[in-house]
Protein backbone atom coordinates (compact mmCIF):
# COMPACT_ATOMS: atom_id res chain seq x y z
CA UNK A 1 0.00 0.00 0.00
CA UNK A 2 1.46 3.37 -0.83
CA UNK A 3 -1.40 5.97 -0.11
CA UNK A 4 -4.28 6.06 2.27
CA UNK A 5 -6.84 7.65 -0.01
CA UNK A 6 -10.71 7.09 1.13
CA UNK A 7 -9.70 8.25 4.55
CA UNK A 8 -8.44 11.45 6.47
CA UNK A 9 -6.25 9.52 8.70
CA UNK A 10 -7.51 10.31 12.02
CA UNK A 11 -8.76 8.11 14.83
CA UNK A 12 -10.88 9.76 17.73
CA UNK A 13 -10.26 8.56 21.34
CA UNK A 14 -13.37 10.08 23.13
CA UNK A 15 -13.37 9.34 27.28
CA UNK A 16 -16.22 10.07 28.38
CA UNK A 17 -15.20 9.67 31.85
CA UNK A 18 -12.76 12.38 31.82
CA UNK A 19 -14.38 14.69 29.51
CA UNK A 20 -11.10 14.76 27.44
CA UNK A 21 -10.67 13.91 23.69
CA UNK A 22 -7.45 13.04 21.81
CA UNK A 23 -6.55 12.56 18.04
CA UNK A 24 -4.34 9.56 16.83
CA UNK A 25 -3.40 8.53 13.48
CA UNK A 26 -5.22 5.77 11.58
CA UNK A 27 -1.98 3.73 10.39
CA UNK A 28 -1.36 2.45 7.22
CA UNK A 29 -0.51 -0.95 9.25
CA UNK A 30 -4.16 -0.81 10.52
CA UNK A 31 -5.77 0.10 7.50
CA UNK A 32 -3.39 -2.87 6.03
CA UNK A 33 -4.81 -5.82 8.46
CA UNK A 34 -8.38 -4.65 8.15
CA UNK A 35 -8.99 -2.47 5.38
CA UNK A 36 -12.39 -0.79 7.62
CA UNK A 37 -15.86 -0.60 9.08
CA UNK A 38 -16.75 -3.03 11.19
CA UNK A 39 -13.56 -4.65 10.55
CA UNK A 40 -10.94 -1.96 12.25
CA UNK A 41 -14.22 -1.20 14.72
CA UNK A 42 -12.99 -5.01 15.89
CA UNK A 43 -9.46 -4.26 16.06
CA UNK A 44 -9.80 -0.93 17.97
CA UNK A 45 -12.51 -3.03 20.39
CA UNK A 46 -10.11 -5.19 21.43
CA UNK A 47 -7.28 -2.70 22.08
CA UNK A 48 -9.30 -1.20 24.41
CA UNK A 49 -11.69 -4.10 25.30
CA UNK A 50 -11.06 -2.89 29.51
CA UNK A 51 -12.24 0.49 29.23
CA UNK A 52 -16.13 -0.38 28.16
CA UNK A 53 -15.94 0.76 24.33
CA UNK A 54 -18.11 1.47 22.16
CA UNK A 55 -16.46 2.06 18.34
CA UNK A 56 -18.22 4.11 15.49
CA UNK A 57 -16.30 3.75 12.42
CA UNK A 58 -16.76 4.22 8.76
CA UNK A 59 -15.40 2.05 6.04
CA UNK A 60 -13.06 2.48 3.50
CA UNK A 61 -15.18 3.49 0.71
CA UNK A 62 -17.66 5.32 3.45
CA UNK A 63 -18.56 8.70 1.49
CA UNK A 64 -16.51 7.98 -1.37
CA UNK A 65 -17.89 7.84 -5.27
CA UNK A 66 -18.47 4.15 -4.69
CA UNK A 67 -22.21 3.36 -5.15
CA UNK A 68 -23.87 2.92 -1.89
CA UNK A 69 -21.31 4.19 0.12
CA UNK A 70 -23.04 5.68 3.03
CA UNK A 71 -22.34 3.23 5.75
CA UNK A 72 -21.06 3.63 9.16
CA UNK A 73 -20.80 1.22 11.75
CA UNK A 74 -21.50 0.88 15.71
CA UNK A 75 -19.90 -1.50 17.18
CA UNK A 76 -19.77 -3.20 20.88
CA UNK A 77 -20.96 -5.63 23.39
CA UNK A 78 -24.97 -5.90 22.62
CA UNK A 79 -26.96 -5.61 26.02
CA UNK A 80 -29.54 -7.56 23.96
CA UNK A 81 -27.38 -10.44 22.80
CA UNK A 82 -24.58 -10.44 24.92
CA UNK A 83 -22.26 -10.38 22.65
CA UNK A 84 -20.44 -8.59 20.14
CA UNK A 85 -22.65 -6.25 17.94
CA UNK A 86 -22.58 -4.62 14.94
CA UNK A 87 -24.91 -1.52 13.84
CA UNK A 88 -25.21 -0.48 10.39
CA UNK A 89 -25.84 3.70 10.04
CA UNK A 90 -26.91 4.45 7.02
CA UNK A 91 -28.52 7.56 5.39
CA UNK A 92 -26.25 10.38 5.74
CA UNK A 93 -23.93 9.36 8.62
CA UNK A 94 -21.23 7.83 7.21
CA UNK A 95 -20.43 10.73 5.13
CA UNK A 96 -20.97 13.51 7.97
CA UNK A 97 -18.55 11.42 10.14
CA UNK A 98 -15.84 10.71 8.06
CA UNK A 99 -15.77 14.05 6.09
CA UNK A 100 -16.57 15.92 9.80
CA UNK A 101 -12.46 14.84 10.27
CA UNK A 102 -12.21 11.36 11.75
CA UNK A 103 -12.33 8.01 10.22
CA UNK A 104 -13.15 6.28 14.07
CA UNK A 105 -14.17 7.41 16.98
CA UNK A 106 -13.10 4.91 20.35
CA UNK A 107 -15.83 6.21 23.00
CA UNK A 108 -14.57 4.64 26.35
CA UNK A 109 -15.87 4.63 30.00
CA UNK A 110 -19.23 6.56 31.06
CA UNK A 111 -19.56 10.31 32.07
CA UNK A 112 -20.93 11.07 35.28
CA UNK A 113 -23.53 13.97 33.75
CA UNK A 114 -25.84 14.05 30.29
CA UNK A 115 -22.81 15.07 27.66
CA UNK A 116 -22.81 15.20 23.46
CA UNK A 117 -20.38 14.74 21.06
CA UNK A 118 -19.56 17.53 18.76
CA UNK A 119 -17.73 16.20 15.63
CA UNK A 120 -16.84 18.91 13.08
CA UNK A 121 -13.85 20.45 10.90
CA UNK A 122 -11.47 17.98 12.46
CA UNK A 123 -12.42 18.97 16.01
CA UNK A 124 -14.28 17.27 18.98
CA UNK A 125 -15.88 18.30 21.74
CA UNK A 126 -17.82 16.83 24.80
CA UNK A 127 -20.71 18.76 25.82
CA UNK A 128 -22.65 19.08 28.42
CA UNK A 129 -26.42 17.76 27.15
CA UNK A 130 -28.73 18.49 30.31
CA UNK A 131 -30.91 20.59 28.02
CA UNK A 132 -31.90 17.56 25.73
CA UNK A 133 -31.60 15.06 28.47
CA UNK A 134 -35.35 14.14 28.95
CA UNK A 135 -36.53 15.40 25.52
CA UNK A 136 -37.92 12.82 22.89
CA UNK A 137 -35.46 12.25 19.76
CA UNK A 138 -37.69 14.48 18.03
CA UNK A 139 -37.40 17.46 19.72
CA UNK A 140 -33.61 16.55 20.70
CA UNK A 141 -32.25 16.71 17.23
CA UNK A 142 -34.46 20.00 16.83
CA UNK A 143 -32.44 21.71 19.88
CA UNK A 144 -28.99 20.05 18.86
CA UNK A 145 -29.43 21.56 15.28
CA UNK A 146 -30.17 24.97 16.80
CA UNK A 147 -27.60 25.25 19.26
CA UNK A 148 -24.96 24.20 16.64
CA UNK A 149 -26.61 26.51 13.85
CA UNK A 150 -27.17 24.02 11.01
CA UNK A 151 -29.76 22.52 9.96
CA UNK A 152 -27.71 19.57 7.84
CA UNK A 153 -25.93 18.63 11.11
CA UNK A 154 -26.39 14.57 11.88
CA UNK A 155 -27.03 13.13 14.83
CA UNK A 156 -27.17 9.82 16.64
CA UNK A 157 -28.80 10.24 19.90
CA UNK A 158 -31.24 8.17 22.24
CA UNK A 159 -34.37 8.76 23.57
CA UNK A 160 -36.61 7.46 26.71
CA UNK A 161 -35.87 4.37 26.13
CA UNK A 162 -31.87 4.72 26.55
CA UNK A 163 -31.98 7.06 29.06
CA UNK A 164 -33.31 4.30 30.87
CA UNK A 165 -31.21 1.82 29.72
CA UNK A 166 -34.19 -0.70 28.24
CA UNK A 167 -32.97 -3.48 25.70
CA UNK A 168 -35.70 -1.93 23.30
CA UNK A 169 -33.46 1.40 23.01
CA UNK A 170 -32.37 2.26 19.87
CA UNK A 171 -29.39 4.83 18.71
CA UNK A 172 -31.36 6.42 16.26
CA UNK A 173 -30.18 8.44 13.06
CA UNK A 174 -31.83 12.09 13.41
CA UNK A 175 -35.17 11.82 13.71
CA UNK A 176 -35.65 8.27 11.82
CA UNK A 177 -34.53 5.00 14.54
CA UNK A 178 -31.96 3.00 12.93
CA UNK A 179 -30.93 -0.57 12.26
CA UNK A 180 -30.15 -0.76 15.75
CA UNK A 181 -31.13 -4.30 16.69
CA UNK A 182 -28.74 -4.40 19.38
CA UNK A 183 -29.85 -2.29 22.32
CA UNK A 184 -27.11 0.29 21.79
CA UNK A 185 -29.38 2.78 23.00
CA UNK A 186 -29.07 1.26 26.15
CA UNK A 187 -25.61 1.83 25.95
CA UNK A 188 -25.30 5.26 25.23
CA UNK A 189 -27.87 5.65 28.28
CA UNK A 190 -25.18 3.63 30.21
CA UNK A 191 -22.51 6.21 29.35
CA UNK A 192 -24.64 9.25 30.02
CA UNK A 193 -24.27 10.07 26.39
CA UNK A 194 -27.81 11.40 24.92
CA UNK A 195 -25.55 12.08 20.83
CA UNK A 196 -23.14 12.54 18.78
CA UNK A 197 -23.63 15.46 16.55
CA UNK A 198 -21.49 15.73 13.09
CA UNK A 199 -21.13 18.24 9.96
CA UNK A 200 -18.92 16.79 7.51
CA UNK A 201 -17.39 19.93 5.31
CA UNK A 202 -13.73 18.23 5.00
CA UNK A 203 -12.62 16.58 1.89
CA UNK A 204 -10.77 13.34 0.86
CA UNK A 205 -8.23 12.59 -1.68
CA UNK A 206 -9.22 10.33 -4.93
CA UNK A 207 -7.30 8.71 -6.82
CA UNK A 208 -6.38 9.18 -10.39
CA UNK A 209 -9.21 6.65 -12.34
CA UNK A 210 -11.56 6.47 -9.60
CA UNK A 211 -14.59 8.18 -10.44
CA UNK A 212 -15.02 6.91 -13.66
CA UNK A 213 -14.92 3.37 -12.35
CA UNK A 214 -17.62 4.43 -10.03
CA UNK A 215 -19.59 5.85 -12.40
CA UNK A 216 -19.21 2.66 -14.69
CA UNK A 217 -20.03 0.44 -11.57
CA UNK A 218 -23.05 2.74 -10.51
CA UNK A 219 -24.49 2.47 -13.83
CA UNK A 220 -24.07 -1.34 -13.79
CA UNK A 221 -25.89 -1.60 -11.13
CA UNK A 222 -29.02 0.98 -12.16
CA UNK A 223 -29.20 -1.58 -15.40
CA UNK A 224 -29.03 -4.37 -13.33
CA UNK A 225 -31.28 -6.37 -10.79
CA UNK A 226 -32.80 -2.94 -9.11
CA UNK A 227 -34.01 -1.46 -12.71
CA UNK A 228 -37.45 -0.53 -12.98
CA UNK A 229 -37.65 -0.79 -8.39
CA UNK A 230 -37.87 1.43 -6.22
CA UNK A 231 -38.59 1.75 -2.42
CA UNK A 232 -39.89 -0.46 -0.05
CA UNK A 233 -42.93 -1.45 -1.89
CA UNK A 234 -40.98 -3.60 -4.36
CA UNK A 235 -39.27 -6.09 -1.71
CA UNK A 236 -42.67 -6.96 -0.17
CA UNK A 237 -43.70 -9.51 -3.07
CA UNK A 238 -39.72 -10.99 -3.55
CA UNK A 239 -39.60 -11.41 0.18
CA UNK A 240 -42.73 -13.32 0.37
CA UNK A 241 -44.41 -10.29 2.55
CA UNK A 242 -48.56 -10.63 2.56
CA UNK A 243 -49.09 -8.77 -0.28
CA UNK A 244 -52.02 -6.40 1.18
CA UNK A 245 -48.92 -4.25 2.71
CA UNK A 246 -47.63 -3.16 -0.79
CA UNK A 247 -51.37 -1.07 -1.33
CA UNK A 248 -51.30 0.15 2.23
CA UNK A 249 -47.64 1.72 1.63
CA UNK A 250 -48.00 3.17 -1.59
CA UNK A 251 -51.12 4.94 -0.38
CA UNK A 252 -49.36 6.78 2.15
CA UNK A 253 -46.06 7.48 0.23
CA UNK A 254 -44.72 11.03 -0.19
CA UNK A 255 -41.47 11.01 -1.88
CA UNK A 256 -38.53 8.39 -1.86
CA UNK A 257 -35.19 8.83 -0.26
CA UNK A 258 -31.98 7.34 -0.78
CA UNK A 259 -28.76 7.93 1.66
CA UNK A 260 -25.69 9.17 0.52
CA UNK A 261 -24.87 8.20 -3.27
CA UNK A 262 -27.44 5.42 -3.51
CA UNK A 263 -28.90 4.48 -6.69
CA UNK A 264 -31.79 2.47 -5.06
CA UNK A 265 -34.30 4.70 -2.90
CA UNK A 266 -35.52 2.32 -0.63
CA UNK A 267 -36.65 5.14 2.66
CA UNK A 268 -39.93 5.65 2.23
CA UNK A 269 -41.37 9.34 3.72
CA UNK A 270 -45.17 8.30 5.13
CA UNK A 271 -47.49 11.54 5.12
CA UNK A 272 -50.71 11.00 7.79
CA UNK A 273 -51.09 14.94 8.81
CA UNK A 274 -51.64 16.15 5.00
CA UNK A 275 -52.28 14.35 1.80
CA UNK A 276 -49.66 11.96 0.78
CA UNK A 277 -49.51 13.79 -2.93
CA UNK A 278 -48.66 17.20 -1.42
CA UNK A 279 -45.15 18.52 -2.67
CA UNK A 280 -45.13 21.89 -1.93
CA UNK A 281 -44.07 23.52 1.33
CA UNK A 282 -47.10 23.75 3.98
CA UNK A 283 -47.45 24.87 7.53
CA UNK A 284 -48.05 21.17 8.83
CA UNK A 285 -44.91 20.96 11.05
CA UNK A 286 -44.71 17.36 11.43
CA UNK A 287 -46.89 15.71 8.60
CA UNK A 288 -45.21 11.87 8.93
CA UNK A 289 -42.07 10.34 9.18
CA UNK A 290 -39.41 8.60 7.02
CA UNK A 291 -37.77 4.92 7.16
CA UNK A 292 -36.59 1.69 5.71
CA UNK A 293 -38.04 -0.61 8.66
CA UNK A 294 -40.24 -2.82 6.48
CA UNK A 295 -40.36 -5.17 9.67
CA UNK A 296 -41.51 -2.75 12.09
CA UNK A 297 -44.29 -1.44 9.45
CA UNK A 298 -45.62 -4.89 8.30
CA UNK A 299 -46.13 -5.96 11.55
CA UNK A 300 -47.84 -3.10 12.66
CA UNK A 301 -50.27 -3.19 9.66
CA UNK A 302 -50.34 -6.68 10.45
CA UNK A 303 -51.98 -5.94 13.89
CA UNK A 304 -54.56 -3.16 12.06
CA UNK A 305 -52.80 -0.35 12.94
CA UNK A 306 -51.78 2.86 10.95
CA UNK A 307 -48.22 1.27 10.65
CA UNK A 308 -46.40 4.85 10.23
CA UNK A 309 -47.71 6.35 12.76
CA UNK A 310 -47.37 3.72 15.62
CA UNK A 311 -43.26 3.96 13.91
CA UNK A 312 -43.22 7.66 15.03
CA UNK A 313 -44.27 6.86 18.16
CA UNK A 314 -41.34 4.23 18.41
CA UNK A 315 -38.93 6.63 16.63
CA UNK A 316 -40.16 9.39 19.06
CA UNK A 317 -39.03 6.98 22.31
CA UNK A 318 -36.25 5.37 20.83
CA UNK A 319 -37.30 1.68 20.84
CA UNK A 320 -36.91 -0.61 17.93
CA UNK A 321 -40.30 -0.85 16.11
CA UNK A 322 -39.92 -4.14 14.68
CA UNK A 323 -39.58 -5.51 18.17
CA UNK A 324 -42.12 -2.97 19.42
CA UNK A 325 -44.89 -4.37 17.50
CA UNK A 326 -43.73 -8.09 18.02
CA UNK A 327 -44.65 -7.66 21.86
CA UNK A 328 -47.68 -5.70 20.92
CA UNK A 329 -48.97 -8.30 19.39
CA UNK A 330 -48.54 -10.81 22.17
CA UNK A 331 -50.16 -8.11 23.74
CA UNK A 332 -53.14 -8.07 21.35
CA UNK A 333 -53.09 -3.96 20.78
CA UNK A 334 -55.09 -3.39 17.71
CA UNK A 335 -55.63 0.23 17.94
CA UNK A 336 -53.32 3.12 17.35
CA UNK A 337 -54.23 4.68 20.95
CA UNK A 338 -53.49 1.50 22.66
CA UNK A 339 -50.44 1.03 20.85
CA UNK A 340 -49.04 4.28 21.45
CA UNK A 341 -49.67 4.03 25.50
CA UNK A 342 -47.94 0.36 24.98
CA UNK A 343 -45.02 2.00 23.36
CA UNK A 344 -44.50 4.46 25.84
CA UNK A 345 -44.41 1.91 28.19
CA UNK A 346 -42.36 0.08 26.96
CA UNK A 347 -39.26 2.59 27.12
CA UNK A 348 -39.29 2.22 30.70
CA UNK A 349 -39.22 -1.42 30.09
CA UNK A 350 -37.00 -4.09 30.70
CA UNK A 351 -38.32 -6.59 28.32
CA UNK A 352 -35.99 -8.06 25.02
CA UNK A 353 -36.64 -8.55 21.93
CA UNK A 354 -37.08 -12.23 20.58
CA UNK A 355 -35.50 -13.78 17.74
CA UNK A 356 -36.09 -12.80 14.46
CA UNK A 357 -38.04 -9.80 13.68
CA UNK A 358 -39.17 -10.34 10.93
CA UNK A 359 -42.95 -11.56 9.79
CA UNK A 360 -41.51 -13.91 7.20
CA UNK A 361 -39.55 -17.43 7.99
CA UNK A 362 -35.50 -16.44 8.55
CA UNK A 363 -33.04 -19.09 8.34
CA UNK A 364 -29.85 -17.49 8.93
CA UNK A 365 -26.60 -19.51 10.95
CA UNK A 366 -25.45 -18.21 14.01
CA UNK A 367 -23.15 -15.95 12.83
CA UNK A 368 -25.34 -13.69 11.82
CA UNK A 369 -26.31 -12.84 15.02
CA UNK A 370 -23.35 -9.96 14.79
CA UNK A 371 -25.38 -8.04 12.34
CA UNK A 372 -28.75 -6.37 12.28
CA UNK A 373 -31.35 -8.52 12.23
CA UNK A 374 -33.39 -5.25 10.78
CA UNK A 375 -31.81 -5.92 7.08
CA UNK A 376 -34.05 -8.49 5.05
CA UNK A 377 -32.69 -12.09 5.62
CA UNK A 378 -32.01 -12.97 1.72
CA UNK A 379 -31.24 -11.04 -1.47
CA UNK A 380 -34.18 -9.33 -2.74
CA UNK A 381 -33.78 -8.90 -6.59
CA UNK A 382 -31.67 -12.07 -7.41
CA UNK A 383 -31.08 -15.60 -6.57
CA UNK A 384 -27.50 -16.04 -4.32
CA UNK A 385 -25.98 -17.64 -7.29
CA UNK A 386 -26.08 -14.60 -9.11
CA UNK A 387 -24.05 -13.72 -6.80
CA UNK A 388 -21.55 -16.54 -7.37
CA UNK A 389 -22.88 -18.40 -4.24
CA UNK A 390 -24.68 -21.37 -2.77
CA UNK A 391 -25.54 -21.51 0.58
CA UNK A 392 -27.83 -18.85 1.44
CA UNK A 393 -26.90 -18.30 4.89
CA UNK A 394 -23.43 -18.94 4.84
CA UNK A 395 -23.46 -15.84 1.60
CA UNK A 396 -26.15 -13.55 3.68
CA UNK A 397 -23.09 -13.17 6.36
CA UNK A 398 -20.09 -12.95 4.33
CA UNK A 399 -22.09 -10.58 2.33
CA UNK A 400 -23.26 -8.64 5.53
CA UNK A 401 -19.47 -8.65 6.65
CA UNK A 402 -18.50 -7.38 3.63
CA UNK A 403 -20.43 -4.32 3.46
CA UNK A 404 -19.97 -3.73 6.62
CA UNK A 405 -16.22 -3.31 5.58
CA UNK A 406 -16.13 -1.18 3.07
CA UNK A 407 -19.01 0.67 3.53
CA UNK A 408 -21.69 -0.41 1.64
CA UNK A 409 -24.92 0.12 2.93
CA UNK A 410 -26.08 -3.94 3.65
CA UNK A 411 -29.46 -3.69 2.01
CA UNK A 412 -27.83 -2.25 -1.46
CA UNK A 413 -25.34 -4.92 -1.03
CA UNK A 414 -28.08 -7.66 -0.98
CA UNK A 415 -29.75 -5.45 -4.23
CA UNK A 416 -26.63 -5.52 -6.64
CA UNK A 417 -24.92 -8.68 -7.65
CA UNK A 418 -23.48 -6.31 -10.14
CA UNK A 419 -20.90 -5.76 -6.91
CA UNK A 420 -18.56 -8.51 -7.11
CA UNK A 421 -16.20 -9.31 -5.07
CA UNK A 422 -13.25 -8.98 -8.13
CA UNK A 423 -14.58 -5.23 -8.53
CA UNK A 424 -14.82 -4.45 -4.95
CA UNK A 425 -10.76 -5.24 -4.51
CA UNK A 426 -9.84 -3.42 -7.99
CA UNK A 427 -11.29 -0.26 -6.48
CA UNK A 428 -9.28 -0.88 -3.29
CA UNK A 429 -6.30 -1.82 -5.35
CA UNK A 430 -7.10 1.72 -7.20
CA UNK A 431 -7.53 4.11 -4.18
CA UNK A 432 -4.77 2.65 -2.06
CA UNK A 433 -2.06 1.78 -4.72
CA UNK A 434 -2.09 -1.36 -2.92
CA UNK A 435 -0.98 -4.23 -5.94
CA UNK A 436 -0.96 -6.85 -3.69
CA UNK A 437 -4.36 -7.06 -1.91
CA UNK A 438 -6.59 -9.91 -3.64
CA UNK A 439 -9.66 -11.49 -3.20
CA UNK A 440 -7.72 -13.70 -0.75
CA UNK A 441 -6.58 -11.08 1.53
CA UNK A 442 -10.47 -9.14 1.14
CA UNK A 443 -11.63 -13.04 2.37
CA UNK A 444 -9.14 -13.03 5.08
CA UNK A 445 -10.23 -9.71 6.54
CA UNK A 446 -13.87 -10.96 6.55
CA UNK A 447 -13.27 -14.32 7.93
CA UNK A 448 -11.35 -12.27 10.74
CA UNK A 449 -13.99 -9.86 11.43
CA UNK A 450 -16.88 -12.46 11.56
CA UNK A 451 -14.26 -15.02 13.78
CA UNK A 452 -13.63 -12.25 16.33
CA UNK A 453 -16.78 -11.01 16.60
CA UNK A 454 -18.45 -14.57 17.63
CA UNK A 455 -16.07 -14.55 20.12
CA UNK B 1 -26.86 25.09 -23.31
CA UNK B 2 -27.06 25.32 -19.27
CA UNK B 3 -28.09 22.80 -16.58
CA UNK B 4 -31.70 21.33 -16.08
CA UNK B 5 -32.91 20.51 -13.03
CA UNK B 6 -36.12 18.21 -12.61
CA UNK B 7 -36.61 18.63 -8.75
CA UNK B 8 -39.21 15.98 -8.15
CA UNK B 9 -36.80 12.86 -9.75
CA UNK B 10 -34.08 14.02 -6.86
CA UNK B 11 -34.03 11.27 -3.85
CA UNK B 12 -31.70 13.82 -1.95
CA UNK B 13 -28.31 11.34 -2.22
CA UNK B 14 -26.40 14.73 -2.59
CA UNK B 15 -23.86 12.94 -4.59
CA UNK B 16 -24.35 15.43 -7.47
CA UNK B 17 -22.65 17.77 -5.21
CA UNK B 18 -20.05 15.76 -4.57
CA UNK B 19 -19.47 15.43 -8.35
CA UNK B 20 -19.35 19.29 -8.85
CA UNK B 21 -16.42 19.81 -6.10
CA UNK B 22 -14.53 16.91 -7.82
CA UNK B 23 -14.84 19.15 -10.60
CA UNK B 24 -13.02 21.45 -8.93
CA UNK B 25 -10.74 20.40 -6.87
CA UNK B 26 -10.55 16.56 -7.61
CA UNK B 27 -11.50 15.97 -4.02
CA UNK B 28 -14.52 14.31 -2.19
CA UNK B 29 -15.93 16.97 -0.10
CA UNK B 30 -19.32 19.21 -0.63
CA UNK B 31 -17.84 22.78 0.36
CA UNK B 32 -16.48 23.52 -3.10
CA UNK B 33 -19.12 22.82 -5.14
CA UNK B 34 -21.61 25.12 -7.15
CA UNK B 35 -24.45 22.99 -6.32
CA UNK B 36 -26.07 22.64 -3.17
CA UNK B 37 -28.61 20.46 -1.88
CA UNK B 38 -31.10 21.75 1.27
CA UNK B 39 -33.61 19.80 3.04
CA UNK B 40 -36.36 20.82 5.63
CA UNK B 41 -35.98 16.96 6.85
CA UNK B 42 -39.12 16.65 9.12
CA UNK B 43 -41.06 17.97 6.52
CA UNK B 44 -39.26 15.46 3.37
CA UNK B 45 -38.87 18.95 1.81
CA UNK B 46 -35.99 19.29 -0.27
CA UNK B 47 -34.23 19.86 -3.44
CA UNK B 48 -31.43 21.65 -5.06
CA UNK B 49 -29.85 25.02 -5.90
CA UNK B 50 -27.27 25.67 -8.28
CA UNK B 51 -24.77 28.70 -8.83
CA UNK B 52 -25.05 30.43 -12.20
CA UNK B 53 -23.12 33.73 -13.02
CA UNK B 54 -25.63 35.86 -12.41
CA UNK B 55 -28.57 33.84 -11.17
CA UNK B 56 -29.50 30.90 -8.73
CA UNK B 57 -31.03 28.27 -10.05
CA UNK B 58 -33.28 27.03 -7.45
CA UNK B 59 -34.84 23.54 -7.71
CA UNK B 60 -37.84 23.29 -5.20
CA UNK B 61 -40.71 20.51 -5.14
CA UNK B 62 -42.89 22.91 -6.50
CA UNK B 63 -40.52 23.17 -9.59
CA UNK B 64 -37.92 25.38 -11.08
CA UNK B 65 -36.73 28.88 -10.10
CA UNK B 66 -34.59 31.81 -11.15
CA UNK B 67 -33.50 33.97 -8.47
CA UNK B 68 -31.69 37.28 -8.86
CA UNK B 69 -29.11 38.58 -6.34
CA UNK B 70 -31.01 40.16 -3.30
CA UNK B 71 -33.93 38.27 -3.99
CA UNK B 72 -34.75 36.35 -0.54
CA UNK B 73 -34.39 32.41 -0.80
CA UNK B 74 -38.09 30.62 0.47
CA UNK B 75 -38.19 27.57 1.85
CA UNK B 76 -34.01 27.06 2.08
CA UNK B 77 -33.04 26.24 5.32
CA UNK B 78 -29.87 27.79 6.94
CA UNK B 79 -26.70 26.32 6.36
CA UNK B 80 -22.77 27.07 7.19
CA UNK B 81 -22.37 26.30 2.94
CA UNK B 82 -23.79 29.84 1.96
CA UNK B 83 -24.42 29.50 -2.06
CA UNK B 84 -23.55 32.96 -2.85
CA UNK B 85 -20.02 32.20 -1.78
CA UNK B 86 -19.44 29.38 -4.49
CA UNK B 87 -18.10 29.55 -7.54
CA UNK B 88 -20.33 29.53 -10.06
CA UNK B 89 -20.90 26.45 -12.61
CA UNK B 90 -19.09 26.33 -15.36
CA UNK B 91 -20.95 23.08 -16.67
CA UNK B 92 -18.03 21.22 -16.70
CA UNK B 93 -17.08 22.97 -20.15
CA UNK B 94 -13.90 20.75 -20.49
CA UNK B 95 -15.04 17.37 -19.87
CA UNK B 96 -15.16 15.06 -22.95
CA UNK B 97 -18.56 13.36 -21.61
CA UNK B 98 -19.94 15.77 -19.71
CA UNK B 99 -20.82 17.54 -16.67
CA UNK B 100 -20.42 15.26 -13.83
CA UNK B 101 -23.10 15.96 -11.63
CA UNK B 102 -25.40 14.70 -15.19
CA UNK B 103 -23.12 11.24 -14.96
CA UNK B 104 -23.42 10.93 -11.37
CA UNK B 105 -26.72 11.39 -10.74
CA UNK B 106 -28.92 8.03 -10.47
CA UNK B 107 -32.15 9.48 -11.32
CA UNK B 108 -31.65 11.94 -14.39
CA UNK B 109 -32.48 15.09 -11.96
CA UNK B 110 -29.78 17.13 -13.91
CA UNK B 111 -29.73 17.20 -17.71
CA UNK B 112 -28.49 19.86 -20.07
CA UNK B 113 -30.50 21.60 -22.59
Amino acid sequence: METINNYTGNILIADLASGECETEELSQELVEKALGGAAINMELYEQYKDRDPLILGTGFFTATFFPCSCLAVLTGKSPVTGAIGHVPLTWQVGVELKLSGFDFVVLLGASDKPVRLWLHDGLSDINESQDVWGKDVWESVDKIREAYGDDMIQTLLIGKAGKNKVPLAQVSENYWGSKDSFGFGAVFGAKNLKAIAMRGLGALEVAEGFFQKCIELKNEILNGAIKGKSGLKDFIAPLGIDMSIKAKIESATHRLNACYNCPYPCYTFFKYREAPNVMAQTGVADPGCLTSGLAGLTRFYMLGIDAPQAMEKCFKVGVQPAAAAQILEKKGIKDLAGAEAAIEALASDPVKPEGSTWPIAVNLPPAASIFSSAVPPKPVFSPVSAFGAQDAGQFWVRRQALAYTIGMCPICALLTPEVSTEKIVELVRMSAEWDDFSVDKLNSILDNLIAKSSG
Amino acid sequence: MDLKVEPLKCTGCRICEFACNFHYDESISPIGSSLMFYREEKKNYYGLMLKREKTLLLGRPEGERILKPGEQIEGASASSKPILLRVACDRCAEEEDGPLCVRACPFGVLSME
